[in-house]
């Protein structure tokens, strides 16, 4: 019998000694686990920047005192959810160097009604100019009302004053919009005519906030980069429609991003996230947003989706400082009709 | 001990090396359709070997290319080359230069090298508000005789600051001219954008793609004729088929244009053409995005760019002929033995065979041409 060697220890040792097959087992399990970790950061930057944008707080201020305006619709009423339906406010600004942060003006305010069930998709322009009563207190132009008092204060102002409910809101900066579309990939889409501006803001790269520049977007069927699909959907001087045309435009350009979205894979997520970090923000929780891209994806037509620019008669030029006087007795019953 | 030690180590690099090799293969991954074009010279994917006739030039990131036995060569840097036209006797090319501000024509051969500058658009600022002295010429195409130049222009614009209805106006001057002594064509609609694509006639005229609102105020593209500077000319397309882009055959017959209808499509449309009006529009395509049809020199098909994928950059595609002229049922064949004096036999009920759909052919795949870029084809 060697020296120090006891009954009982080749057992012990013999157990402690790994076989082959769980050593083999161990570092696969090992490799998978690191695997998995590495995939885990590849994604945290992207998890983090979909926690930040996500599941915003809303606090939605409560109607401006009465006596000082006359609220052409009646307070709004939570409006039944058929068929899982839900309505959202997508609000686009300018966020150059122009504005404070945060306190920018809505250059774009959408509202997109979703039935799942019937997948009915309806997009309702609001114009930016439209003179309207703001839940801040007083009247304007309805971009100004996230300038004073954020997503909320557009929220209220929309919901009282056309009567709908509105279950959250999406916020996306100029150059988030620049960003995401590029990250994509660009999108497709056909421009109605050409669009000739030569007073379109530099405001992007031109190095001057307030400086102009001409844009020419040519018409017919292309591939837009972000640049240029900015281009297509934010000018407005050409268009006789003004903002109206410019409304249309963006309502396509969206369902362009719609339709390229679709094309996307989870490898693309953290260029996406990097692309929306900071000018992208909604209420719409990390769950939802997560329930809501395969329902995104059911929906195959483009042409199903119902667009309407409140053109006049139901708007009308000539309103306080260049402000767009609505028509309620027209717009509210087609907003019941299609966001009851 | 000593081994499990060794085993721990190992595993602990192997997870390191594990971790970093996930890390570093998803950052490099990227779905296709999120991929930037490649260059038409790069070596691979390598356009399909499939043959056309001739020469067609093409524009990528603002550089010109050309496309000829299934390779492209590169004729210019990407310096905002866009919208090449052959000059009538093929012996040159004209391109559109388009820098932040305003494009220029030029004259280039066909291996790229500019010879003549035909327009000078830049002007310098009226103020730190005002850029729009600068003006844009596109899409430029010569007469037949060679000794016009028409394009879509946008100046001169006398109005100052804060005039915002820029509208092109198809414009023809002399080649080598100055702009003052060439004269508009056309008259355009306000707050349209204007007259687009002027395409010169052989016997003298112009058909164009004229911009204009339409009942419902949306903004729709028609084909015009025009046979004289200044005339009112007349529409060759209604509004609601909204029509661009127009193309002659190389017999003079026939048009081909995309439509769309009002929609977010455009489909590959031809109509036939007697010098003055157009025959029915004939959908060929309905499936794809089409822009920028041009006929094949030799009559043997259109090609078009074309989404290679559901919302993809723009790949060049054939159309065979048979696609849009299907051969003509052959004439059947007296029956054998000579005269037939019972009675008449009568006919077997059996249906016409339908000729098999000819399918567009894709020539390239991970390209990005430029859609709103003209094509021009040398044969």
């Amino acid at each position: 019998m060697p020296f120090g060697f006891k009954p009982g220890h080749r057992a012990r040792a013999s157990r402690r000694r790994l076989s082959p097959f769980r050593t083999l087992t161990i570092a696969l399990l090992a490799v998978a686990l690191s695997a998995a970790a590495g995939g885990f950061a590849y994604f945290i930057p992207a998890a983090v920047t979909a926690f930040n944008a996500t599941a915003q707080v809303v606090k939605i201020p409560s109607p401006s005192p009465g006596g000082l305006f006359f609220s052409p619709s009646p307070s709004p009423s939570e409006a039944p959810q058929s068929q899982g339906a839900f309505t959202v406010l997508l609000l686009g600004s300018d966020d150059d160097s122009k504005f404070f942060a945060d306190h920018v003006l809505t250059q774009s305010m959408i509202l997109v009604r979703v039935v799942p069930a019937t997948k009915e998709v309806t997009m309702l322009s609001i114009p930016r100019d439209l003179y309207a009563h703001l839940s801040t207190g007083g009247f304007g132009k309805i971009d100004g009302a996230y300038s004073y008092g954020g997503a909320g204060a557009a929220i209220a102002t929309v919901q009282q004053d056309f009567n709908v409910h509105i279950d959250d809101y999406i916020w996306v900066g100029l150059l988030g919009l620049i960003k995401v579309i590029d990250a994509i990939g660009g999108i497709d889409v056909v421009t109605t005519n050409p669009v000739l501006d030569d007073y379109y803001p530099a405001d992007v790269y031109g190095g001057d906030p307030y400086g102009y520049q001409r844009v020419a977007v040519l018409a017919g069927p292309q591939h837009l980069d972000g640049l240029h699909a900015m281009e297509y959907v934010r000018s407005r001087h050409g268009d006789l429609q003004s903002d109206f045309g410019r409304s249309k435009r963006q309502q396509q350009v969206l369902t362009a991003i719609r339709q390229k979205a679709k094309q996307l894979s989870p490898e693309d997520i953290p260029s996406l996230a990097a692309a929306i970090g900071g000018e992208l923000k909604t209420s719409i929780g990390l769950d939802r947003v997560a329930r809501l891209v395969p329902l995104a994806a059911s929906f195959d037509n483009p042409d199903s989706i119902r667009t309407i620019v409140l053109v006049p008669p139901y708007t009308h030029g000539g309103g306080p400082g260049g402000s767009v006087t609505p028509n309620w007795s027209l717009i509210l019953p087609l907003v019941h009709q299609y966001f009851p | 001990m000593i081994a499990r030690f060794l085993l721990a180590v190992g595993l602990a690099i192997l997870m390191v090396i594990s971790g970093t090799t996930s890390y570093v293969y998803l950052s490099s991954r990227q779905s296709r359709a999120v991929a930037a074009p490649q260059k038409p010279t790069d070596p691979t994917p390598r356009a399909q070997q499939f043959t056309l006739p001739g020469t067609i030039y093409l524009a990528q990131s603002g550089a010109l290319y050309s496309f000829s036995a299934g390779r492209f060569h590169q004729l210019t840097g990407e310096a905002g080359w866009t919208q090449p036209a052959l000059f009538p006797d093929g012996s040159q090319l004209l391109a559109v230069k388009r820098s932040a501000l305003f494009s220029d024509v030029y004259v280039l051969t066909r291996f790229g090298n500019v010879t003549s500058q035909l327009t000078n658009n830049q002007a310098p600022a009226r103020s730190r508000w005002d850029t729009g002295a600068n003006a844009w010429s596109f899409y430029p195409r010569l007469s037949p005789d060679q000794r016009t130049l028409y394009m879509s222009y946008d100046g001169p614009k006398a109005a100052g600051n804060g005039y915002f209805n820029v509208v092109m106006e198809v414009w023809g001057i002399p080649l080598g001219g100055q702009i003052r002594q060439g004269r508009s064509w056309t008259t355009a609609n306000d707050y349209t954008g204007g007259d687009m694509q002027p395409l010169p006639l052989p016997g003298g005229g112009l058909i164009y793609t004229k911009y204009s609102y339409d009942s419902n105020a949306n903004r729709v593209g028609q084909l015009w004729y025009t046979n004289r500077a200044g005339s009112a000319g007349k529409a060759l397309t209604s509004t609601g088929a909204n029509c661009a882009q127009p193309a002659l055959s190389p017999d003079g017959h026939n048009l081909a244009m995309i439509c769309n209808y009002g929609k977010q499509v455009s489909y590959l449309t031809i109509a036939s053409w007697n010098g003055s009006s157009l025959g029915p529009l004939q959908t060929v395509i309905s499936d794809q995005l089409v822009a920028q049809p041009i006929w094949a020199p030799d009559g043997s098909g259109i090609a078009y760019l074309a989404p290679g994928g559901p919302a993809a950059p723009f790949q060049l595609w054939w159309l065979p002929k048979a696609r849009y002229a299907p051969p003509p049922p052959p004439v059947p064949s007296p029956t054998p033995g000579g005269p037939h004096n019972g009675p008449a036999p009568t006919p077997s009920p059996t249906a016409a065979p339908t000729p098999p759909l000819v399918k567009p052919i894709q020539l390239t795949t991970n390209l990005g041409f430029d859609a709103t870029s003209s094509l021009a084809w040398s044969g």
